[in-house]
């Protein structure tokens, strides 16, 4: 007995190789970075600042809510109002719109096609394996793609919008909340088949008894949607809903491909500009640190979801 | 001599003849036993093939294969591709390289936005992959402060490699590829931004007319201000001109995030920001003279000063007098709305005068004007407090705005000889020269062979064997030859450690100014701020010292 455990703990062996090296020891390290002021290529730094670039990273978060150069900012940052890393907060709107907005979107998109698709009809299987093609796309050749569909000249989306509108057209790249819409649009349009094929799974796992029982009341398909289906596949769209979420917070390869964070900075995205500290400026500690406190927003997500999930589940049994 | 001796010489003598004659002939058509064809099969022409051949023979390039052969250099450089703007050449004339040194030449592309981040890293994470990077101008301070890269002064002109001419060079431009009294790179593309518009257009006495109709003073032509050219491209935007059925454009440029769209700014904002020393030497710099990005004294950012704000204000109003969607226009989009004829004018680099004459890119070709960067007649001085309004005295400034893509070696290479063969040969004047007239490889005239007289020593004719308009031509390098030599004083260039995140914040802001997103003044209040805190994280003293090395500022002097 003895000797099977020993021989099952060498199998683990690779496997707690691979996440000591690759996911401990990085998760580690960049903790500890992020309590440094480690930037590469400056030989000087690497040094303890305690929880510096945290108050960076939260000031700087506060700055979406409080203007810094305002009385109000003055009073609240103090002396080192100046030195508050506005472009923290100027991401929160835009994470906040694309999380938001895809994550509702695909989930509302991805119910309502998969409701359409559990139905019977001819080429159902051609057209569901159509359906998911988006997700084998990776989202940084999307972002090449947004370039050409949503060109503000040639592009197709305008060249259609100009020929039902007799001319108008919208500056996807130009102008902010466009801009924001493009991203959120292809966004969207890659992650909705992922609600779709989960949904599917779980509408198709209903025991068709329980559509048949409703019948003898009703053939209203609003009612049959809403009283059964829905409640059914609730837990199904809850565990959707929160990797959507935490997948949609970390948005950054169509933002980047497709419009370099702007115009502006209207399409820099937190995990962006956290790309930006660490990889770009080399600001290892604080990008560390702006990575942590993404981290942390994600798993308060998914606790607080796991948390609900476990109280809906855990109730005693009732009699 | 016998009659058949004699026969017999001379049946000799015009065999022998024939038979050399036809060795100079094959000769001529192959270098290193090689034809044109097989050494650019990237060409697209004949024209293209014929003249590079030319000028590969013409630069007598040492025979290297037996010191070279079995190596392989890898070279870095932004990504274009085999045909785009400076990776082009190195893939035109591969095997050209690769049939003088028996080399291999890898090249290895890395987009723009990630160039410096890629090969950054390879040296820090001791990598050490590319044996040679091209890279832009700004990254001298950090590649030279890491010791990234080494001097290549003990090889120039050395036995054994391609000649170049550094005396050649336009000393503006020759100061770019040197740092602190040593030369880090050879000469390659030299940029500038000067001004082009539609000359068919702006001499047409129709036209003429018709803006001093409409405007009540006569069109301001030459363009000798940016004031001139907002005035003109005001008119002319909206109408159309060029008969198309569809309303043109005034001004085209490119000012999306990440796209190098700040340089339109920083070419702007020269005239409007600097002042020239008093005195024998406008070129004196002082804490208030000859200055444009920090206070030589303590690094204080000047990017909100008056001056830089009416510069922005200027150029939120010049680009309301295009197409709407600048703001998300890429260089080439830009270049090509001008190139397309839909736009009146544009202020770019070099390379539009090249494009415009290739006929699958431009409709322009011989209708091109081209002058130095415009001056202003509003400033703003720093030592007095005063923004100065002087429309017969405008402020001039020239500039050396652009990355001048430039190829550098490896402080860690193993070969380095063919690290520096493969820079030469590049900086070769024969070769230099025929890269600066194909529009497609985005190197732009540096040195004095491609200008012409007084300043250099190029003729029309140089230009036009290889497809120019004569008229283009001497509008096109005239103007390059101005914008380098005749302004009294020149933008100085930034290249100190940290200037990537210095202009990042520059360009974010700046292209939510254009966007509507924010006014001038906040959005360059919070450059200035930027700026202070990158300072900060690099270190000021370390900062100031380099900063006061690069734009010759003395403390106390």
């Amino acid at each position: 007995m003895y000797r099977k455990n020993r021989m099952g703990l060498f199998f683990l062996l690779p496997g707690v190789i691979w996440i000591l090296a690759f996911t401990i020891f990085p998760l580690l390290y960049s903790l500890a970075l992020s309590f440094t002021d480690r930037q590469l290529a400056r030989p000087t730094s690497g040094q303890f600042i305690g929880f510096e670039n945290y108050s960076k990273v939260f000031q700087g978060i506060a700055s979406s809510v409080i203007d810094t150069r305002s009385e109000q900012g003055q009073a609240f940052f103090g002396a080192g109002a100046s030195a508050v890393d506005v472009r923290v907060g100027e991401t929160i709107p835009t994470t906040i719109f694309l999380t938001l907005g895809s994550t509702l979107l695909t989930l509302l998109l991805g119910t309502g096609i998969a409701w359409l698709f559990n139905h019977d009809f001819a080429g159902l299987r051609i057209f569901r394996s159509v359906m998911t093609m988006p997700l084998f796309a990776a989202p940084v050749a999307l972002g090449f793609m947004g370039l050409i569909l949503f060109n503000e000249q040639s592009g197709i989306i305008n060249t259609v919008i100009k020929a039902v509108t007799g001319g108008q057209w919208v500056p996807w790249f130009s102008q902010p909340w466009p801009a924001r819409t493009a991203v959120l649009l292809l966004d969207t349009w890659q992650w909705t088949p992922f609600v779709f094929v989960v949904v599917l799974a779980a509408m198709q796992s209903i025991p068709t008894e329980l559509y048949e029982a409703a019948r003898l009341d009703t053939r209203n398909s609003w009612q049959l949607f809403s009283r059964i289906t829905l409640p059914l596949i609730l837990p199904a769209l809850g565990t959707i809903g929160m990797l959507r979420l935490v997948e949609t917070f970390k948005i950054l390869d169509i933002p980047l491909s497709m419009l370099g964070g702007g115009p502006g900075s209207a399409t820099q995205t937190y995990s962006y500009y956290a790309y930006q500290v660490g990889l770009k400026n080399f600001q290892m500690g604080y990008g560390s640190a702006l990575g942590y406190v993404l981290v942390i927003v994600c798993i308060i997500i998914s606790t607080l979801y796991f948390r609900r999930m476990r109280s809906r589940y855990d109730q005693p049994k009732q009699g | 001599m016998k009659k058949w001796q004699l026969k017999l010489s001379l049946l000799l003598i015009v065999v022998l003849s024939i038979t050399s004659l036809a060795s100079v002939a094959t000769a001529q058509d192959t270098f290193m036993g090689l034809t044109a064809e097989q050494l650019f099969p990237g060409a697209q022409t004949d024209l293209e093939r014929t003249t590079a051949m030319a000028a590969l023979q013409a630069a007598g390039f040492p025979d290297a294969t037996g010191r070279f052969a079995g190596q392989t250099l890898t070279v870095s450089v932004q990504q274009a591709g085999p045909r785009g703007g400076i990776s082009g050449p190195y893939y035109f004339w591969r095997e050209a390289f690769q049939a003088l040194t028996g080399a291999t030449l890898d090249i290895i592309e890395i987009p723009q936005a990630q160039y410096y981040t890629t090969t950054a890293t390879d040296f820090l994470t001791g990598q050490n992959t590319y044996d040679v990077m091209n890279i832009g101008g700004w990254y001298m301070g950090d590649y030279v402060t890491n010791g990234w890269i080494q001097p290549i002064d003990g090889y120039i002109n050395t036995e054994g490699y391609p000649t170049w001419e550094p005396d050649q060079v336009a000393t503006p431009l020759y100061e770019l590829l040197r740092w602190g009294g040593q030369t880090y790179a050879a000469v390659n593309d030299g940029d500038a931004q000067l001004l082009y518009f539609r000359k068919d257009i702006l001499e047409s006495p129709e036209w003429q007319a018709a803006y001093e109709a409409e405007v009540g003073s006569p069109m301001p032509y030459p363009i000798n201000t940016w004031q001139d050219l907002l005035a003109i491209t005001t008119f002319f935007n909206g109408k159309d001109w060029n008969a198309d059925g569809d309303p043109d454009d005034g001004i085209s440029l490119h000012l999306r995030s990440g796209g190098q769209g700040h340089f339109h700014f920083v070419t702007v904002a020269a005239s409007f920001a600097i002042t020239p020393a008093a005195g024998d030497n406008p070129r004196a710099v002082s804490k208030y003279d000859n200055v444009f990005w920090f206070d030589p004294e303590d690094m204080t950012a000047l990017a909100n000063s008056p001056g830089h704000v009416a510069a922005l204000d200027y150029l939120v109003a010049l680009t309301a007098t295009g197409s709407p969607s600048q703001v998300g226009w890429e260089l080439a989009e830009a270049w090509n709305n001008f190139l397309q004829g839909n736009a009146i004018a544009t202020f770019s680099w070099g390379d539009v005068g090249s494009l415009a004459q290739l006929p699958d890119r431009s409709v322009i070709q011989g209708k091109l004007g081209a002058g130095r960067i415009p001056c202003s007649t509003q400033w703003y001085d720093r030592e007095t407090s005063t923004m100065m309004d002087d429309a017969a005295n405008p402020n001039c400034v020239g500039n050396v705005t652009g990355g001048s893509w430039m190829p550098v070696m490896s402080a860690n290479t193993d070969t380095a000889e063919l690290a520096y063969y493969f820079m030469a040969f590049h900086a070769n004047r024969n070769i230099n020269f025929w890269n600066s007239t194909a529009g497609w490889t985005g190197v732009d005239p540096s040195s004095l062979y491609q200008l012409f007289p007084p300043r250099g020593t190029a003729s029309v004719e140089d230009y036009a064997q290889y497809g120019f308009n004569a008229s283009d031509a001497e509008q096109y390098i005239n103007a390059y030859g101005e914008n380098l030599f005749s302004f009294p004083i020149t933008l100085p260039y930034l290249r100190i450690p940290g200037t990537e995140r210095y202009w990042n914040a520059l360009d974010v802001r700046l292209a939510e100014v254009m966007s509507g997103q924010n006014q001038p003044q906040p959005a360059l209040d919070q450059v200035a701020t930027e700026w202070e805190n990158v300072t900060n994280d690099i270190g000021r003293d370390l900062q100031l010292g380099v900063y006061q090395a690069a734009i010759g500022y003395t403390p106390g002097g």
